[in-house]
């Protein structure tokens, strides 16, 4: 058994699709314990059992219209006529922004390649250094983790079984707590330029109003999505399916900024990334029931309280074990994949599985900054053409904040659980 | 996007078999946009009905979960076809030609083997609900629902044993997969 899993590890790593190594290992777990193997497809066929999957294509859609269309530019444009007046204003801009869009696209690096590419030049205009403006459109393109309606939110819910408007509740302070950090930062960045160059606009009610005119038609979507599943009226699924709706009228018929014919281009772009998501899903839904089986949720769990005494021990190799997965696999992956095992744990250790579910993303969010194969990375490099080395040292100070805003997420569970209480 | 494409043209071959295979693609995709169409306007329509008329599809929800499988191997095939499933990507950064492609002839070859074996297991699974006559929900048989895992695991299946051949002449023949 050790051998197959050495030998499947040694498959994953030499970049072998996902799905088909997590398959493998339920095929030979199931076939170890003298289980027909048709078992494995049984639990595949779970998928269709799971109402609140249907969230997941069609706000994935709703992200990649939003992506195509001219959204990113309409909503740079009312921040900065809200708060470009203010020290490091275009930075808090560029925060806050990218944080609204990576809750709606779900953190695939559409962030960084539809808003970075607005705002990287507009921050270096504005007199910002180049590695301070590198490293916050980087670290940007996964800061809405938190935020409803995120993807990884959505499949956190359904691997954990938890209700997934109270996680959507529950990540309202840790998100804000790191775009607040990440804020200060900025707005001392922003002051420290003031000194050099770099004039400011004033406020002026009239641009303010003219940018709230010109995407009065989007300013409403948080508010019905948001709005709709925190006040129960809608199910996450619903909402889900209010925005993909609303998201096509709106850009399709009022804006028009993309054309019918591109729309099959769209469709199928973005079910690449869902179809990618749910075969994984799909094949851990099998290889989770034969670990079950397996007994390796109880002799893990065994293992690490007879080693691991305290509740605080074990956060501290939570996080540790949280940061070095998140810089080998994509958010999406390591939660499908990891989250069944440590779910068991958390509770032993008396920690509720939505704190978990924070603690899981936060440390994530990082992994996408992370060498060697953090994604932000590899877009930003590709996108911004600058070396993957520069960016690692640009998104250096920005993944400070965010380890700091990870260890008060991690160790301070009111933040995750006031609200939902 | 567009290069992903280009790769994709590039392990298909030219020829008749080339062609076959593009048409192939192309009723693939035409499938994925039609059901997901569907599924957007089904479940909108749920929304509307619930609230207005104070009724819905009592086959509606079923369907609607049914589909989502079938926009999720459907997407996952497609993800094949662009070579973009998700995967460690860890060593291609470090390795270079032609020593990826080798590499990338075992990897090819075990994610064919397995989905080839998910796919027979995916028919014996449909054979079963045939023989039995399961229902997925109301008058619909499941051996319908379920179809598309053995379809979706074959066509992954065909896909990465292409994509080995691919590999192969690439990271040993020379200038073939130039």
């Amino acid at each position: 058994m050790i051998f197959t899993g050495l030998l499947l590890l040694a498959v994953a790593l030499l970049g072998a699709p996902l799905f088909a190594v997590i398959a493998a290992g339920a095929v030979f777990a199931f076939g170890r314990a003298d289980i027909d193997q048709i078992a494995v497809v049984m639990e595949i066929y779970r998928i269709a059992d799971t109402p609140v999957l249907l969230a997941i294509p069609l706000f994935t859609f709703a992200g990649f219209i939003l992506g195509e269309s001219r959204a990113p530019n309409r909503l740079v444009r009312l921040s900065d006529a809200l708060l470009g007046w203010m020290p490091g204003g275009l930075a808090v801009i560029a925060l806050v922004t990218c944080a609204l869009f990576t809750a709606f696209t779900g953190a695939s690096g559409v962030t960084i390649v539809a808003m970075g590419a607005l705002l990287y030049p507009a921050l270096r205009d504005a007199g910002y250094r180049e590695n301070f403006s590198l490293g916050l459109v980087t670290t940007s393109g996964s800061l809405g983790l938190l935020f409803a309606p995120s993807l990884p939110l959505i499949l956190y819910g359904i691997v954990a079984e938890v209700s997934v408007d109270r996680l959507f509740i529950a990540g309202i302070l840790p998100g804000s707590l790191m775009v607040l950090a990440l804020g200060l930062w900025s707005f001392r960045e922003g002051r420290f330029l003031q000194k050099s160059a770099a004039a400011r606009p004033a406020f002026s009610a009239r641009e303010a109003l003219a940018a709230v005119r010109a995407a009065i038609w989007e300013i409403p979507l948080p508010i019905i999505v948001l709005g709709g599943v925190y006040s129960g009226f809608f199910a996450v699924s619903e909402a889900a399916a209010v925005t993909v709706i609303y998201v096509l009228i709106v850009e399709m018929l009022i804006y028009r900024e993309i054309p019918f014919k591109r729309l099959p281009g769209v469709m199928r772009e973005s079910m690449v990334l869902v179809g990618g998501i749910l075969v994984i899903l799909g094949a851990s839904l099998a290889s989770t029931n034969a670990m079950i089986d397996a007994q390796v949720p109880t002799k893990l769990f065994d293992f690490v309280t007879a080693h691991v005494s305290s509740k605080l021990s074990f956060l501290i190799l939570l996080n540790v074990f949280l940061l070095g997965l998140g810089t080998m696999l994509d958010v999406f992956s390591a939660l499908i994949i990891v989250v069944p095992l440590l779910l068991p744990l958390a509770a032993g250790y008396g920690i509720e599985p939505i704190h978990l579910g924070m603690i899981f993303l936060a440390n994530m969010q990082i992994g996408y900054c992370t060498p060697p194969v953090g994604m932000n990375l590899f877009i930003a490099s590709y996108r911004f053409d600058k070396p993957i080395v520069t960016l690692y040292r640009a998104t250096l100070p920005w993944l400070l904040i965010l380890f700091a805003c990870v260890l008060v997420i991690t160790y301070w569970p009111w933040l995750s659980m006031v609200l939902v209480r | 996007m567009n290069p992903s494409r280009a790769a994709a043209r590039a392990w298909e071959g030219q020829g008749f078999f080339g062609r076959t295979l593009r048409l192939l693609g192309s009723i693939e995709d035409a499938l994925l946009v039609i059901l997901l169409a569907t599924m957007i306007g089904l479940a909108a329509w749920q929304i509307v009905a619930r609230n207005l008329m104070d009724t819905a599809i009592i086959w509606g929800d079923p369907l609607l979960r049914v589909l989502v499988l079938w926009v999720g191997f459907l997407g996952a095939v497609a993800a094949a076809r662009d070579d973009r499933q998700i995967n460690v990507d860890v060593l291609s950064r470090f390795v270079d030609e032609p020593w990826r492609s080798r590499i990338r002839v075992l990897t090819d070859l075990f994610t064919a083997a397995v989905s080839a074996f998910l796919a027979w297991q995916a028919f014996r699974f449909v054979k079963d609900a045939w023989a039995y006559e399961e229902m997925a929900f109301s008058s619909v048989p499941m051996w319908l629902t379920a179809s598309v895992l053995p379809l979706a695991f074959g066509l992954l299946a065909m896909r990465y044993i292409l994509l080995t051949g691919f590999h192969l002449r690439r990271g040993f023949g020379g200038k073939a997969g130039e």
